[in-house]
């Protein structure tokens, strides 16, 4: 066991974790980050996708060692003052979701992509989310909500 | 939140995270057979969680700055450090001249994946579906390896001996990949064909020389058809030999694919992967030949 530091979502945090610990199964069940998710444990379906250093990583496939000293955001980190973020708002305005267990993925990533290109043309949206599943088929629906944010990403 | 399945879960190990080299390597050297490194760890993660390996300590090189550069020498070629991530060497500029590398690397897995894999990790992986090691092999890359012994170099394609198994020893580490610079009048490309799964059924990379109308050099390399990629030499000789080499690149792509190993597997059948060869090489050539 050793003791690691991160940043979530804005706040310090520390962990006990096992050198064979997955940073997703210590986000969930040490830190009770629940956006999280998980369906393959093996890098398919990119629920567990968080941003790590700035960087979107599935974090199924990262060590919870290899985040100390990290900062991670997940959806959560989005919300402001109890506000939705305009990505989030955007799903919920175009019905981004059916069952919704794919959203907090698609949340972050989401925001990343328009972090970096608030005019990203569809081909852009559909290679950038290409390592996320929706098993619900809302992909024309995530399409619209990115578009739907687009302009709050442009004036920031 | 793992339900205990061993699937989910790795098995037990000692992290290390060196932050030069040298300590790295003495790492490598104390533990030897026990020790593997990781680099993105895309690969080496879920062959633990499949208890396909179980090293007792694990090598995070991570730490390691002189590892995270790609360098690019006119004249010398693209020199790709162990940890240089996919997404950063697709984002470096000077990729471009190595077109074949530049398709394979472009089209691995998707872009959150390829923030974490490596090149050197894909290579390493060795696994016979891969994409970067037949644009290397076309390519004529080198890998370079170190340990507290020394080092040594060695073409990528004798580097790959079999299905996950590379020309390394214990106490050893890819500390890089050479590239060497393309030859004049040259171009190269790599194409993936693959169905539902990110996974090729076969890949083909081709390198040529042109020399007025004619191929003074090729080299065609099939990557996911055997257990190792493979080599077209009979192929590129009825190549090099034709006077109009456009009038005969039907001909060349039914020697490769008679002359090189194909396997059957729950992905595809011999006979598939043989006709996707035929095609394949086809549409290689015409795109670095025109
Ligand atoms: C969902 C998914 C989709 C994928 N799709 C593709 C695809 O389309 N095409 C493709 O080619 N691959 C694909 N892969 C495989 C993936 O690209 C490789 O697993 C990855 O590139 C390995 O790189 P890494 O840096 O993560 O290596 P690691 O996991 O860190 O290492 C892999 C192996 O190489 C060894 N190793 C690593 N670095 C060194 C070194 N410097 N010296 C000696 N040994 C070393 C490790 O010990 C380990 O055995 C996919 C994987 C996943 C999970
Ligand atoms: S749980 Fe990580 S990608 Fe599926
Ligand atoms: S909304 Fe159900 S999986 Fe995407």
């Amino acid at each position: 066991m050793r003791e690691i530091t991160l940043t979530v979502n804005g706040e310090r945090r520390k962990a006990m974790v096992k050198d064979n610990e997955l940073l997703l199964d210590v986000l969930r069940d040490k830190l009770y980050v629940k956006s999280v998710k998980a369906a393959c444990w093996r890098g398919e379906c990119g629920l567990c996708t968080v941003l790590m250093n700035d960087r979107l990583v599935k974090s199924c496939l990262v060590l919870a060692v290899e985040a100390d000293g990290a900062e991670i955001l997940t959806a959560e980190g989005l919300v402001k003052d109890g506000e939705p973020s305009p990505i989030q708002k955007a799903f919920i305005e175009k019905g981004a979701l059916q069952c919704g267990f794919c959203t907090p993925a698609f949340v972050i990533s989401s925001h990343k992509l328009l972090t970096m290109n608030p005019n990203p043309s569809d081909e852009e949206i559909r290679s950038f989310l290409s390592g996320l599943i929706c098993r619900c088929g809302t992909y024309n629906q995530i399409i619209e909500a990115i578009r739907g944010a687009q302009k709050a990403y442009a004036s920031r | 939140m793992s339900f205990g399945s061993p699937w989910f879960t790795l098995p037990e190990f000692t992290y290390h995270k060196p932050k030069t080299l040298k300590e790295a390597l003495e790492l490598l050297d104390k533990y030897g057979e026990e020790a593997k490194v990781m680099a993105g760890g895309v690969g080496l993660l879920a062959f633990m969680k499949e208890r396909l390996m179980a090293p007792s300590h694990v090598i995070d090189l991570k730490g390691v700055p002189e590892l995270g550069q790609a360098i690019y020498k006119e004249g010398e070629g693209l020199t790709i450090g162990a940890t240089v991530t996919l997404n950063e060497l697709a984002r470096y500029g000077p990729l471009k001249k190595f077109g074949a590398l530049h398709d394979a690397v472009r089209d691995i897995a998707d872009p959150i994946i390829r923030n974490r894999a490596t090149l050197v990790g894909n290579l390493c992986e060795a696994i016979p579906w891969v994409d970067t090691p037949p644009a290397l092999i076309a390519l004529g890359a080198e890998v370079e390896i170190r340990s507290l012994k020394g080092e040594r170099r060695v073409p990528v394609k004798d580097f790959i001996k079999g299905p996950v198994e590379i020309d390394l020893e214990p106490g050893e580490l890819v500390t890089a990949v050479h590239v060497p610079e393309p030859r004049r009048n040259s171009r190269s490309r790599f194409i993936k064909y693959n169905t539902g799964s990110e996974f090729a059924l076969v890949s083909v990379a081709a390198n040529v020389v042109m020399d007025g109308g004619r191929v003074r050099d090729v080299s065609l390399v099939y990557g996911a058809v055997s257990s190792t990629p493979q080599v077209a030499v009979k192929a590129a000789d009825a190549l090099k030999s034709a006077e109009k080499p456009w009038e005969v690149l039907d001909e060349v792509g039914r020697i490769a694919s008679e002359e090189v190993e194909a396997v059957s597997d729950v992905l595809a059948s011999e006979e598939y992967r043989r006709h996707l060869i035929r095609v394949l090489t086809l549409r290689v050539l015409r795109e670095v030949m025109g």
